[in-house]
């Protein structure tokens, strides 16, 4: 599978860690999220698992400023990004899937990985008006969608409507927006939930060669299969509270973790 | 033939407007009830420009866009901020206390009794007199809104736009400012719409608070609807088909008053039957779902 | 003073009841219902045919305008409501399909009874009586009266009958209700006929005491939305709040600036208060966060 080319990357040490401490969130009455502390590598593939309501999602929408926390702050590296508008956290370079899909579906494929590219002047009313170099800018930008849709194998259907793909290639095509969109890390909620088994092998396959370029995937999954065969660490939720956090083969075998999910 | 053409030129003056308000409801996903009170703006800054101070047409054109453009920044930043759902509210409200000064800010505007003598327009040496010359300059303008409105769609912007009518969270998600895209759209949107007021004033040559009422905001919606939002001929079609129609009720012999009753009652109702029956409009494909 | 918050609490408790009943329909369909304008003209206008063209006595008159007008709000809920809502239509689609109900129905009364205004007014207005301090008409006083009692009743079946409870689990989560059992249908269109009847009430009460006219429906309807987001949108109990507080503050506004201005003051309150306090005096806001 061809590779778009990788900006060079600094040593692991400078890339900023997202972290955050004290998170507690409470909807309605219940509370979703407590006391969540947790610091992420700054890059590998880190699991997040845990019975329905746990606060998983919750966690990620927090993490990407969908939603304020009610106490707590979270950081990339030194920035305080705790009410920072999920717009400008997204251009710091974390980008996210959701779980029912988010897409434009009535315009093609191609179209949507454009719309993730960062820092187009055709975005600013003067350059819509008055193009100067906006042609140029464009095709850079089509290169680049392609060549990242390429890497997820869509490249087929670039010019199909995103809404006519299968589900997982849905999945497929979410993933690469998130990559066009020069994300360094990525939080993806259930990524192979509800998906065929090859397309999961495809997309496990694809977040390791993601690990391989130096980014952190952060990824709020149920199937355990596909959490052991990728994760290297492992963040176990249970009613808004972290209950472990290690590697797979370690916290995986504890008999009370996994009491916590299925009982 | 000269009602022929007067009727032409409005419906090139309602296609400036409905184009402008597809920018913003169709391409945009965002439903304005303020059109007409932006029209009337500029209406009125170029009216009042030029019957106080002799100001040229085309300064009075230019300064009533700039007055809508920055006043429509007072109804879309505060609700936008917020939530879309305002922002309709805030249209609304925005539409009636303008009529309300329009109507009662005599000092200003002489509420109820217009403004009268608006000087037809001299553009770099063409004296605008005749029915046809009108015609031409509205058939620019609306060119130039159609250019306008088609360089922004055409654009990453409008890509933009449509991904926040589809799906605002998704385009959050990707770094979209979505506030900017949104007032911006409203902002261009508003500044059309006084053009076509500064058209409308000097042709008439006499404007008056009746013509920029929440009726003809709600007209102007129906054209875009009915016609079909957020396509490139739906505004076209709709303003065209919006002003013609109604005309065929004159030959029919109503007294006026009920004439204008009933004309707003088809339009209402087509309104409603579209939105149960076909909700793209006329020559439209986008259906407003979800 | 007195006398002018007198006269706010008065003119505020109509406002608060064409949101209460523009709040109800918000907050179980989740749109903005502009057609409920219409509806507050129609229940003034039939009420004026039945009082005054039938000649019927005016508390019959009353009762069978708001039947009529309640019916109305049925035929929308039921044939235009149900099947945009059968065929998945957002709101933005109910919105526009509900303006243009507003705008065919003004006319509609437009047409059949003459664009001038008319009264309901029977006499030359009544002295009034004292009331700690201020001066208060009959009519007004009945105002007052009837919307707070209209106010307390929907209150109280709003949170202790069963139906009530059935509304409020549709505004919570429309989709949850149906699974839990609720027959969601019936509680919607019992917004719809309730939202109506009071537009109704809210529209002979108010005709009472000013002139009708077939245009008046907007500014009603501009008063109710202000009301409503002052108070809180997704509270009833805003409603009256937002309604009261608009109308002391129009009160007082009024005094010392020109009458022209009194939707100029409405509108600016609005924006500040979407500046400030866009919780409104009470409610949370309007949030559908991502999922």
């Amino acid at each position: 599978m061809k590779q778009p080319e990788v900006r060079s990357q600094k040593s692991e040490e400078s890339q900023p860690m997202l972290r955050c401490e004290g998170l507690n969130k409470c909807f309605d009455g219940t509370r979703a999220l407590r006391d969540v502390r947790l610091a992420f590598p700054s890059s590998g593939i880190v699991a997040i698992i845990g019975p329905n309501g746990a606060g998983k999602t919750t966690l990620l929408n927090v993490l990407t400023g969908f939603l304020r926390p009610d106490t707590g702050r979270f950081f990339l590296g030194e920035w305080e990004l705790t009410r920072v508008a999920p717009h400008r956290i997204a251009r710091l370079g974390i980008a996210r899937t959701f779980q029912d899909l988010r897409l434009i579906t009535l315009v093609p494929v191609l179209e949507n990985v454009m719309l993730a590219r960062p820092n187009q002047m055709g975005e600013r009313l003067w350059h819509a008006l008055f193009r100067f170099g906006l042609a140029a800018q464009e095709a850079r930008n089509r290169e680049h969608a392609i060549r990242w849709l390429q890497f997820v194998g869509l490249d087929q259907q670039a010019h199909e409507p995103a809404g006519e793909l299968s589900y997982g290639q849905q999945k497929l095509l979410t993933l690469a927006c998130c990559l066009a969109a020069e994300a360094r890390i990525l939080l993806l909620d259930e990524p192979v939930a509800g998906v065929h088994p090859n397309m999961t092998e495809k997309i496990l396959g694809l977040l390791r060669e993601l690990r391989g370029m130096g980014k952190l995937v952060v990824f709020v999954e149920h199937d355990m299969t596909a959490v052991r065969q990728v994760a290297d660490q492992v963040v176990v939720m249970d009613e808004g509270r972290i209950i472990a956090h290690g590697q797979p083969k370690e916290v995986l075998e504890r008999p009370e973790i996994m009491e916590a999910y299925v009982g | 033939m000269d009602y022929v053409v007067h009727i032409l030129i409005l419906v090139a003056t309602y296609m400036v407007l409905a184009m402008s308000l597809d920018l913003l409801a169709g391409s945009t996903g965002l439903l304005s009830i303020s059109h007409a009170a932006f029209c009337g703006l500029g209406a009125y800054t170029s009216a009042l420009l030029a019957t106080c101070f002799g100001v040229p047409f085309f300064i009075g054109l230019l300064a009533g866009m700039a007055v809508a453009a920055l006043i429509s920044f007072i109804v879309s930043l505060p609700s936008l901020r917020l939530h879309d759902d305002y922002f309709v509210i805030a249209t609304f409200g925005f539409q009636m206390i303008l009529f309300s000064i329009f109507n009662n800010w005599i000092g200003l505007t002489r509420g109820p009794l217009g403004i009268p003598g608006i000087p037809q327009p001299i553009l770099f040496g063409w004296h605008v007199s005749s029915r046809l010359d009108f015609l031409i300059l509205g058939a620019a303008l609306a060119g130039f809104a159609y250019f306008v409105v088609h360089r922004i769609i055409s654009a990453p912007f409008g890509r933009v736009l449509h991904a926040i009518r589809e799906d605002e969270v998704f385009a959050k998600a990707l770094g979209k400012n979505t506030l900017y895209f949104k007032v911006t759209a409203f902002a261009v949107s508003a500044a059309l719409a006084a053009s076509a007021g500064s058209l409308y004033a000097h042709y008439i040559t006499y404007i008056d608070p009746t013509s920029f009422t929440v009726i003809e905001s709600i007209l102007i919606i129906s054209m875009v609807i009915i016609g079909g939002a957020g396509s490139t001929w739906g505004p076209l079609v709709g303003a065209a088909v919006l002003v013609v129609l109604p005309e065929a009720l004159r030959f029919v012999g109503l007294p006026s008053g009920v004439a204008a009753n009933l004309r707003q009652i088809i339009y209402g109702s087509l309104l409603v039957i579209m939105m149960m029956f076909r909700p793209c409009g006329l020559v439209g494909k986008y259906g407003f779902s979800k | 003073m007195i006398q002018l918050l007198a006269n706010g609490i008065v003119a505020g408790s109509a406002f608060a009841l064409v949101g209460l009943g523009f709040a109800l329909v918000y907050n179980t369909t989740k749109f903005f219902h502009f057609a409920h304008g219409a509806l507050y003209t129609l229940g003034a206008y039939l009420a004026l045919f039945f009082w005054q063209h039938l000649g019927w006595p005016p508390l019959p008159s009353g009762l069978l305008a708001v039947l009529l007008t309640g019916a109305v709000g049925w035929l929308f809920g039921r044939f235009v409501f149900q099947s945009l809502r059968w065929r998945q239509a957002g709101p933005l689609i109910c919105l526009l399909a509900s303006l243009g109900t507003m705008i065919a129905l003004q006319n509609l009364i437009a047409l059949l009874a003459g664009e001038e205004s008319r009264t309901l007014r029977r006499a030359a207005v009544i002295e009034g009586f004292d009331l700690l301090g201020a001066r208060i008409t009959q009519v007004q006083a009945v105002i007052a009266l009837v919307c707070a009692g209209l106010y307390a009743g929907t209150w109280w079946a709003i949170s202790y009958t069963r139906m009530g409870r059935s509304l409020r689990a549709v505004a919570n989560d429309v989709d949850l209700a149906t699974v839990v059992g609720v027959n969601t249908d019936r509680a919607i269109l019992l917004t719809f006929v309730a939202g109506a009847g009071l537009a109704a009430v809210a529209g002979i009460l108010v005709g009472c005491d000013t002139d009708l006219t077939p245009a008046m429906g907007f500014q009603a309807l501009l008063m109710g939305v202000v009301a409503v987001v002052c108070g809180g949108l997704k509270t009833i109990v805003g409603a009256a709040v937002g309604g009261l507080f608009i109308g002391i503050v129009q009160s007082f506004g009024v005094a010392y600036m020109p009458t022209q201005w009194k939707d100029a003051i409405v509108f600016t309150v609005l924006i500040l208060f979407l500046i400030f306090r866009p919780l409104g005096i009470l409610g949370s806001p309007l949030h559908r966060a991502a999922k």
